[in-house]
């Protein structure tokens, strides 16, 4: 008996942080649209009455759509080029044995724990050496050398969940290689894939170090926003902004978990992808 | 006697410093049922992989219908595989998976889809195409596997023991079946098994593996009654062993001198092993020994022996005897029939045998 009250308080306990806990995780988050609708150029509570005049000026604000349009470009290149490195990374390293596999791929996942600050002056450091122009492109490098590990860890799970036999299988049916990679491994693989392409471009879309050191005159979302805040009277408009881009994230991570599902059901496999959403 | 469809000859497969196969050599026939018999690690999936072009042999040649495999991909070999695993394709349906092979073929879509739906008819899952293949009961997707392998019309079909994973009613029901099936289709089976009922029921041929070697490839029969080996002796079946000597080697018949049994004369073929040596052993089966119950039952050689350990089952009992002179007890299984007594422990028994049961090995 004296067990059960002392797991009941502890448990209890336990609520009160996990509740304080999301609390301070998520307020700020709740003020966004909050002040987004909030009518004053203040951000201060009490709150002066509803607005939806800072939505307005974000459809007027030309170079806030250029960058978003960046952000989309680099994001959308960056994760499509960090899942196709992170698909050749995974099957080669879940697949076969090579001299030196450890260390390799102990490398590639380097970008993982090294602080950002360090890999966008080091990069910015090659690129002016190499005499190249500050571009998206630069950008885009940048995001794809930090975006490749989490592809990598995502795919190398989907990949090493897939029983080798079904591979075996299909070439014993007189497919080739090519053929059973399409037929067979992507399609299991799939999920993974879109995990891989959905954390990806987050990770794009809301990366400020890299993109501020790499970015030439194009900017992206983050460092546009950056550069706002100097303006106190754009603050509010930058908290729209915000909320847009929240809503954007919850919807896409909402239609990556529907697309695992839907997989999972379909193999009948729970959790085939390994994927992260 | 048919040709044979795959000849090997000394396929060695090595990984590492593991030798896998050491040297395998033998002949399969074309339309037989073969079987790969040995103990767990014994090279028997290495040696299917190597025939259907999943591992390359280290040295040595894997002839199949008159071809060599050397460096032929698995899919360009007319050999078909069911997998221990049964390896479904879980996104695609029953027909589809059945299908599959067929696609990358020059098949018209109507013809396809009437080939998928005899293959399942052959494996009695009619109708069950449009079914999700991740919603299959296990023996249904062995069947599935079976049926996938078989469409593709293979020379040979190699199966990776493909029972081993259902319960033991269903496993002897797919005996039954996979040797009908084999029967209608007149495709080579090659079976991999563990389990030397399984391949003594089934198999026309069998080869006996251990430590990457064939020991002994021969029919059921032989095997079990002329084993070349006391390690193949051993592993079909139980044998009792005696120690003997060879007095006289007369080219038709062996003149021995077996422990506790005495003097004996043996047709050369009871010595398929070709032991040479003077100190040899016999084996004789529980089932070749008999206790002698009542003075009216005689046998061509008789032996006074006490009964150490006597089990009951229902249809039979098993005896432990001890022969005068010999430590290790030997084993006899009887028959209960109608009246038969029982015997115990400690009871005095004579055991009748004849020559022509035992067996010289090394
Ligand atoms: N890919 C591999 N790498 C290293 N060693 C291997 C490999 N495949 C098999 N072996 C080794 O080769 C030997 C034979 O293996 P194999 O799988 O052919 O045995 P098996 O007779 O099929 O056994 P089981 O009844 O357990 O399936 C074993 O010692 C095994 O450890
Ligand atoms: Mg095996």
């Amino acid at each position: 008996m004296s067990g059960e009250t002392g797991t009941h308080s502890k448990g209890t306990g336990l609520r009160v942080y996990a509740f304080a806990y999301l609390l301070f995780l998520y307020a700020p988050v709740a003020l966004l649209p909050i002040f987004a609708f909030n009518d004053s150029q203040i951000i201060a509570f009490p709150l002066s009455g509803f607005t939806d005049r800072w939505f307005g000026e974000l459809w007027e604000a030309e170079p806030l759509h250029e960058s978003l349009m960046n952000s989309l470009f680099v994001g959308i290149t960056s994760s499509v080029l960090a899942t196709l490195l992170g698909i050749c990374a995974a099957r080669a390293s879940t697949r076969y044995e090579f001299p030196g596999k450890k260390p390799m791929m102990g490398f590639v996942m380097l970008p993982l724990v090294l602080p950002e600050i360090i890999v966008g002056v080091a990069m910015i450091n090659i690129i002016v050496q190499l005499g190249m122009d500050l571009s998206l492109w630069t950008v885009i490098l940048g995001h794809v050398l930090i975006c490749t590990p989490f592809a990598i860890a995502i795919l190398s799970a989907a990949f090493a969940s897939l029983d080798r036999s079904l591979e075996e299988a299909s070439l014993d049916l007189g497919e080739t290689r090519m053929g059973t990679f399409l037929r067979v491994t992507l399609p299991l693989v799939m999920p993974g894939i879109v995990s891989s392409l959905l954390i990806c471009f987050t990770i794009s879309l809301d990366e400020f170090i890299i993109a501020f050191f790499l970015t030439g005159a194009d900017t992206t979302l983050p460092v546009y926003i950056w550069g706002q805040l100097r303006f106190p009277g754009r603050l509010p408009s930058v908290f729209a902004l915000g909320t847009l881009m929240l809503l954007a994230s919850l919807l896409l991570l909402t239609l990556g978990e529907y697309f695992r599902r839907r997989s999972a059901r379909k193999t009948g496999i729970e959790h085939t992808a390994g994927g992260l959403v | 006697m048919a040709a044979p469809i795959i000849t090997l000859e000394k396929v060695e497969k090595r990984f590492g410093d593991v030798v896998a196969l050491g040297g395998v050599s033998g002949e399969i026939r074309a339309g037989e049922f073969f079987s790969l018999l040995g103990p767990s690690g014994c090279g028997k999936t290495t040696l299917l992989r190597c025939i259907a072009g999943f591992e390359d042999p280290t040295s040595g040649a894997i002839i199949l219908d008159g071809k060599h495999m050397e460096g032929v991909p698995a899919n360009h070999r007319p050999t078909n595989m069911v997998f221990q695993s049964y390896a479904i394709f879980p996104h695609l349906s029953v027909a589809e998976n059945v299908g599959y092979g067929l696609k990358k073929q020059r098949i018209s879509r109507a013809e396809r889809a009437q080939r998928v739906e005899e293959a399942l008819a052959m494996v009695d899952l009619a109708g069950y195409g449009h079914r999700a293949s991740h919603a299959l009961s296990g023996g249904q997707r062995q069947r599935v596997a079976l049926a996938r392998a078989l469409v593709m019309r293979p020379k040979v079909l190699l199966l990776d023991e493909p029972l081993s994973a259902l319960d033991k009613k269903l496993r002897e029901q797919m005996q039954v079946e996979l040797r009908r099936l084999q029967r209608a289709v007149g495709i080579t089976f090659i079976l991999v098994t563990h389990d030397q009922e399984e391949a003594l029921t089934m198999s026309d041929r069998i080869a006996v593996m251990f430590g990457g070697q064939i020991a002994q490839l021969d029919t059921p029969q032989n095997l079990y009654r002329r084993p070349m080996s006391r390690q193949v002796a051993s592993f079909i079946g139980f044998m009792n062993f005696l120690d003997a000597e060879i007095r006289a080697d007369g080219g038709h018949s062996i003149d021995l001198d077996v422990a506790a049994l005495g003097r004996v004369e043996v047709p050369s073929s009871q010595r398929p092993g070709k032991p040479n040596g003077r100190k040899v052993s016999v084996g004789i089966r529980p089932e070749m020994l008999t206790i002698l119950m009542t003075d009216s039952e005689t046998a061509e050689r008789e032996i006074e022996a006490e009964v150490v350990d006597a089990a009951y089952y229902g249809d039979m009992t098993y005896y432990d005897v001890r022969f005068p002179g010999v430590a290790e007890p030997a084993q006899i299984s009887m028959r209960n029939t109608a009246g038969r007594r029982i015997l115990e422990a400690g009871d005095r028994a004579r055991v009748g045998w004849s020559s022509e049961s035992i067996v010289v090995l090394d």
